[in-house]
């Protein structure tokens, strides 16, 4: 079910991207797939936590129900912010998708001993990660059942 | 002439201690009353049973008394005593010496054995002047076994001293030796080598005594000796460099001459004066005759010298801290030589002065010796550093034999000889290899040398090259002894100047028949010097230590080095992998970027087809570009990651990788076969795969045929060897291989087919592809540390080969 209306309450997505184009990618599709739950967007795994768990002025006011991660970026990266996330009782139970440009099989096994929720690698192809995207949309936010706090 | 070899050079063959002398007497003809030359000489059988300290007689042109020490009273005399002192020998025994040197000369000798070192070194005390019934007398006095022993010897200057005739005794007079001794010893000091010193040495004696021929004689470690420098009557035929064995000189008289200084043999032939009674009646035992310059000749030596024609000898003893160094012998040929005492002292001051500068001038060479071996020591471990090996050992100047004297140098290293000047071949040296590494002490941190100077007598097979190595001085350079280096020394009977063979030599015996001769002299040297060389000297095995030493710490530098450089070249490497990973992920973000822009542009309906096209263009370069980035994250990774090692059936690798390339197999034209099974082996299973599906892959793809065929099979260890024509460093390894009929490849392209990224081909030709593949392939196949190559024929087909060196022993 998609709700037409924004719901300022409902629980927001964070998204913790470095690229600019690849954020305003996720945005459109999150808008053309209907999407109407506030995302905010973190630069870093590290400015992820300080949302998640920092001072009050920069935390968010609720906690999102999803939260979409790529590992690469400056400072504190994807990889600590998961290991944080999923080591903080509070914050375990946020459902925490890995959207990267590593397909490293490595780095694939260290998400999910991690305990990440899902793994995927973004396609160079504009298209197909189009595709990628409006699927990701769909699964976690019509088909999954989320826990909201 | 037989003097060209000699023999003996002076005396005292068999010479032994007095009591070894008595116990051979039990059983000797004169064994019931004491021994005298006079009474026994024709019993006499052979030189051991000479008992030549106790000769029982004294040589005739002098005399000699022996005095109780208590009371100075006569207890034994010799028979000449009328003849020499104007006193029959009845006349004086028993009585005081007075008798004979007068009150005053008993009173001097009463004062001299006081003050002076007198025991068993004769000490001149006075002259007797001469009168009506005798010549004047130099009187020398020593004692030995508690008995005082005075000689009578007719003095130099023998002529009655008319100013003081009625004085009994009197101070010497007469050339000034003091003087003459002065000069030669300033002269002697300003000899810089030892063979200078003793040709100086030689030729001083031969002025100050006036015989015929004076040699220096010099003992090498073996005991046998050589004539070292020489001085000789012009008419002589030269001796110089000739060498005698060590049984001429034996040890009972080198002991001898290590003891007393000086011994002459005035006269050849002199008469012989016997001791009256023949032993002392206080000890009961005959007069141990040692230091006596007048004890009655050796037979043995007077009939090797008479052999020789020699009339008359001198000889001194050289010494360096006591051991006797050599000799200083002299012969005269034309005649009896009375050297008088004061003479004989100048030549024993010269002897001993000779001595010293010896020892001087001898550590200066060896100093210098040294110094030239550390020198060229250090020049060639420097040029071995420089070089990264040790070739120039062998190969460079100065060489292994630059300092050391030695006629050849051989060095294992590298896996192979390297070898200067005279050595044993590369066969033999591989046989005394593996037996010098049973003798080396490898472990020894003081000296793991091994030295020898008659290599045959250790080792038998040695004799196949006595003639250029007896001598061995060898160093390891390993711990386990393979790697080594050796020096060789030729058999010394090859070296030495024989100055014409003594076999030729017409030959004078006496009646002791061949045994006293030159040829047997030359044959006994010949013995004793067999499959010998020239012992290694200390300095020269030292040296040998210490280079071996700077070459180990070489090793060892080189090592760190080399680890210090593998360590740099994996953190390098490491860094590189680590560079290639995070640079492809970053290039992999913008390209995403632009792709999606060019994308984005094309929804929007281009203005016309160019730039559409041009859109397009961008996209594919876009999609190029991500699958180099692909192919270098998959290389860096190649590089990178643990090897999963365990037993693998090669055949079901070669089942997946079939089934991996399935696809393109699926036309039913191509066909994978493998003539026999593959064996099972240890490797990194999903590696190993990968290797087999480029491969296969590469096969199927590079191939215009129309019935494509690729063969999978290998080559065992023991078919190589039948096959040949495969690279170095694969012996007892499986060869794999990957066969197709496909285009070929031409032979100046072999080497960049496996560079990274390099195509031979069109983009778009044969499925176009990243050119990767063989670069991971070569990589996968190095982790396993094994070879890859190809053969090929443009047009026909390519062969793939590889090994897989990890994995073969199972």
């Amino acid at each position: 079910m998609m709700s037409s209306a924004p719901l300022a309450f409902a629980a927001p997505i964070l998204v913790v991207e470095d690229s600019d184009e690849d954020f305003d990618t996720l945005r459109e599709v999150a808008a053309a797939s209907g999407v109407t739950r506030v995302i905010y967007r973190a630069v870093s795994g590290g400015d992820c936590l300080a949302m998640l768990r920092g001072p009050a002025d920069v935390q968010l006011p609720l906690l999102p129900v999803l939260i979409l991660m790529d590992l690469n970026s400056h400072g504190i990266d994807g990889r600590e912010a998961l290991v944080a996330i999923k080591t903080d009782a509070r914050l375990k139970a946020i459902p925490v998708v890995v959207l990267t440009t590593s397909g490293n099989p490595k780095d694939v096994a260290f998400c999910y001993q991690a305990g990440v929720n899902a793994y995927h690698v973004k396609p160079v192809r504009y298209d197909q990660y189009l595709l990628l995207l409006r699927a990701l949309m769909h699964y976690w936010l019509d088909s999954v059942t989320l826990h909201t706090p | 002439m037989p003097e060209n070899v000699t023999k003996n050079l002076q005396g005292l063959r068999a010479a032994q201690p007095a009591a070894a002398a008595l116990d051979v007497a039990s059983s000797a003809p004169w064994d019931m009353q004491p021994y005298s030359i006079k009474r026994h000489s024709a019993s006499i059988i052979n030189c051991d049973a000479e008992p030549v300290r106790t000769p029982g007689c004294i040589q005739a042109h002098g005399a000699m008394l022996v005095l109780r020490l208590s009371d100075l009273s006569i207890l034994q005399v010799s028979e000449n005593t009328q003849a020499i002192l104007g006193h029959e020998p009845q006349v004086l025994l028993g009585q005081s010496v007075a008798a004979v040197v007068k009150k005053e000369g008993e009173i001097r000798l009463r004062s001299v054995l006081a003050t002076e070192p007198t025991e068993r070194n004769p000490i001149y005390v006075f002259t007797l002047l001469a009168n009506a019934q005798m010549a004047a007398l130099d009187v020398t006095l020593h004692t030995i076994d508690g008995a005082a022993i005075l000689e009578f010897e007719v003095a130099a200057q023998s002529q009655p001293d008319a100013e003081t005739g009625s004085v009994a005794l009197r101070a010497r007079s007469g050339p000034d030796y003091y003087s003459l001794i002065k000069k030669t010893v300033a002269r002697l000091q300003t000899r810089e080598t030892s063979q200078t010193l003793c040709q100086s040495l030689a030729e001083e004696v031969r002025l100050l005594s006036g015989l015929d021929r004076v040699m220096i004689y010099k003992f090498h470690a073996d005991h046998h000796g050589e004539v070292y420098a020489e001085s000789c009557r012009s008419d002589l035929a030269p001796w110089l460099g000739l060498h005698y064995p060590a049984a001429d000189i034996p040890q009972q008289a080198r002991d001898l001459l290590a003891k007393t200084w000086i011994r002459p043999v005035p006269d050849i032939n002199g008469a012989l004066a016997e001791m009256t009674p023949l032993v002392n009646p206080d000890s009961g035992k005959p007069v141990d005759m040692t230091f006596c310059a007048l004890r009655g000749l050796s037979l043995m030596h007077t009939e090797y010298l008479k052999n020789m024609g020699v009339a008359a000898g001198l000889t001194m003893s050289l010494r360096r801290d006591d051991v006797l160094w050599g000799l200083i012998a002299c012969h005269h040929y034309s005649g009896a030589n009375y050297v008088p005492y004061e003479l004989r002292a100048a030549c024993e001051f010269l002897a001993q002065m000779g001595s010293l500068q010896l020892r001087a001038v001898e550590d200066r060479e060896n100093a210098a010796y040294r110094l030239q071996l550390d020198e060229v020591n250090q020049q060639l471990v420097g040029k071995a550093a420089q070089e990264g090996g040790l070739a120039s050992m062998t190969d460079g100047n100065p060489s292994l034999l630059g300092a050391m004297h030695a006629g050849g140098a051989a060095l294992f290293h590298l896996d192979r000889w390297w070898r200067v000047g005279q050595t044993p071949d590369e066969s033999q040296l591989e046989a005394l290899n593996h037996w010098l590494i049973s003798q080396l002490d490898v472990g020894s941190v003081a000296g793991p040398l091994y030295s020898t100077h008659a290599l045959s007598a250790a080792y038998p097979p040695g004799a196949a090259f006595a003639d250029v190595a007896s001598g061995v001085l060898a160093a390891p350079l390993s711990r386990s002894g393979q790697n080594l280096m050796m020096w060789f020394r030729p058999e010394v009977e090859k070296t030495i100047n024989w100055g014409g063979n003594p076999l030729d030599k017409p030959q004078v015996t006496g009646p002791h028949g061949p045994r006293l001769t030159p040829r047997r002299s030359f044959e006994l040297f010949s013995e004793s010097v067999h499959q010998q060389a020239t012992p290694w000297l200390p300095v020269e095995i030292d040296a040998a230590a210490r280079l071996r030493g700077l070459i180990m710490e070489l090793v060892i530098v080189r090592a760190e080095r080399l680890a210090g450089l593998n360590a740099d070249l994996a953190r390098s490497n490491d860094e590189l992998d680590a560079f290639a990973y995070v640079a492809s992920h970053d290039l992999k973000e913008p390209l995403r970027g632009i792709y999606k822009y060019a994308h984005q542009l094309m929804d929007v309906t281009p203005a016309n087809d160019n730039e559409k096209r041009k859109l397009e263009g961008l996209m594919r370069l876009t999609l190029r570009m991500d699958s180099l980035l692909d192919s270098l994250l998959h290389f860096s990774r190649v590089g990178r990651e643990e090897l999963t090692l365990e037993k693998v059936d090669m055949n079901e690798i070669l089942a997946d990788a079939m089934e991996m390339v399935g696809s393109r197999t699926g036309d039913g034209c191509t066909e994978i076969v493998a003539p026999r099974l593959l064996p099972s082996i240890m490797c990194d299973r999903i590696r190993v795969r990968e290797v087999l599906v480029n491969l296969l892959s590469n096969a199927i793809k590079y191939n215009d045929k129309l019935a494509k065929r690729v063969e999978v099979g290998y080559v065992n260890a023991q078919e190589i060897s039948l096959r040949g024509g495969f690279p170095a460093g694969i012996d007892g390894q499986n060869v794999y291989y990957v066969r197709d009929n496909g285009i070929g490849i031409l032979p100046r392209h072999f080497d960049q087919v496996f560079k990274m990224f390099k195509r031979l081909h069109g983009r778009e030709d044969f499925g176009g592809g990243t050119g990767a593949g063989l670069t991971i392939v070569r990589k996968l196949v190095e982790r396993h540390c094994g070879q890859v190559w190809l053969e090929s024929n443009a047009g026909e087909g390519s062969t793939f080969f590889f090994t897989l060196s990890a994995a073969d022993d199972v």
